[in-house]
């Protein structure tokens, strides 16, 4: 990425347009539903399991990050997408495997408990399709500046 | 809660989500028909949120009110923010937003029908 890169990007190849559309919804549900759940279970029941409750408000603001740099759509805001996105692969691997195999580290259930199951398996296809469409721009981005 | 009213909007909803999902494969983007489908189940949504607030403020408290009043927010706002974000969008992922809150927005239906009555 160099500073020639000034061109406008053409509306159709910019993140929140096409899938990216549906995807910024998508991440805005889970951002809105991990954090008020996980800040719900903080408030009133910290005590019972704190890690699981913070991680749950973690995941949340991750999905809110994800979602605006999404939506956003900028030079910046793609990287911030990719972060975050990336951390949120990271996330539901590592606490799905961790809840998988390991028992007592999360002894309540957090969005990305077993691999997300409990939403539907959407946590852990959700980065894998986020990464594609940020990848799929950024490629799209780099072949247009060139022209 | 008005048991009927929240089957009707269930229903509702999952039609909507069938026929955007039919206008996302068929390659169409959001029209005028599917806002107005989108405001008649928005103004369902309203009734029921209407009709719960009204009983809570008569008295009828759920034992996780905040809970069931963020879930009531979203409820509300949810069918006029996607149909929003899906009608600025012209191509065929417009009508794939609302199929996607419409296959969610019953779910959330259920989960306050249980956080209202749970069965114990």
């Amino acid at each position: 990425m160099s500073d020639t890169e000034t061109t406008p990007l053409p509306p159709d190849r910019t993140l929140r347009t096409g899938p990216g559309r549906l995807l910024v919804a998508v991440y805005a549900v889970f951002a809105l539903a991990a954090t008020a759940r996980g800040a719900y279970q903080l408030v009133t029941r910290f005590e019972e399991a704190p890690l699981a409750y913070a991680l749950s408000v973690f995941a949340g603001v991750v999905y809110l990050v994800a979602a605006i740099g999404l939506a956003r759509a900028g030079r910046t805001s793609r990287k911030v997408a990719l972060v975050s996105v990336s951390v949120e692969m990271v996330g539901v691997l590592v606490v799905g495997a961790l809840s998988e195999f390991t028992s007592g580290i999360f002894p309540e259930d957090t969005v990305w408990s077993h691999f997300g199951s409990g939403y539907l398996f959407i946590p852990l296809v959700l980065p894998v399709l986020g990464l594609w469409w940020i990848l799929k721009v950024h490629r799209a981005d780099r072949a247009h500046s060139r022209e | 809660m008005v048991d009927w009213l929240t089957m009707l909007i269930q229903m509702v909803s999952l039609a909507m989500a069938v026929w955007c999902l039919v206008s996302t494969f068929r390659d169409q983007p959001m029209l005028v028909p599917h806002l107005v489908g989108m405001g008649v189940l928005w103004l369902l949504v309203l009734g029921q949120v209407g009709a719960m607030v009204f009983a809570m403020v008569g008295g009828d408290r759920p034992d996780d009110l905040a809970m069931v009043v963020s879930y009531l927010a979203t409820v509300a706002l949810l069918p006029p923010a996607s149909a929003v974000w899906g009608f600025m969008e012209r191509s065929k992922w417009g009508p794939a937003v609302i199929a996607f809150t419409c296959l969610i927005l019953p779910v959330l239906l259920v989960r306050i029908e249980q956080l209202w009555s749970p069965v114990v």
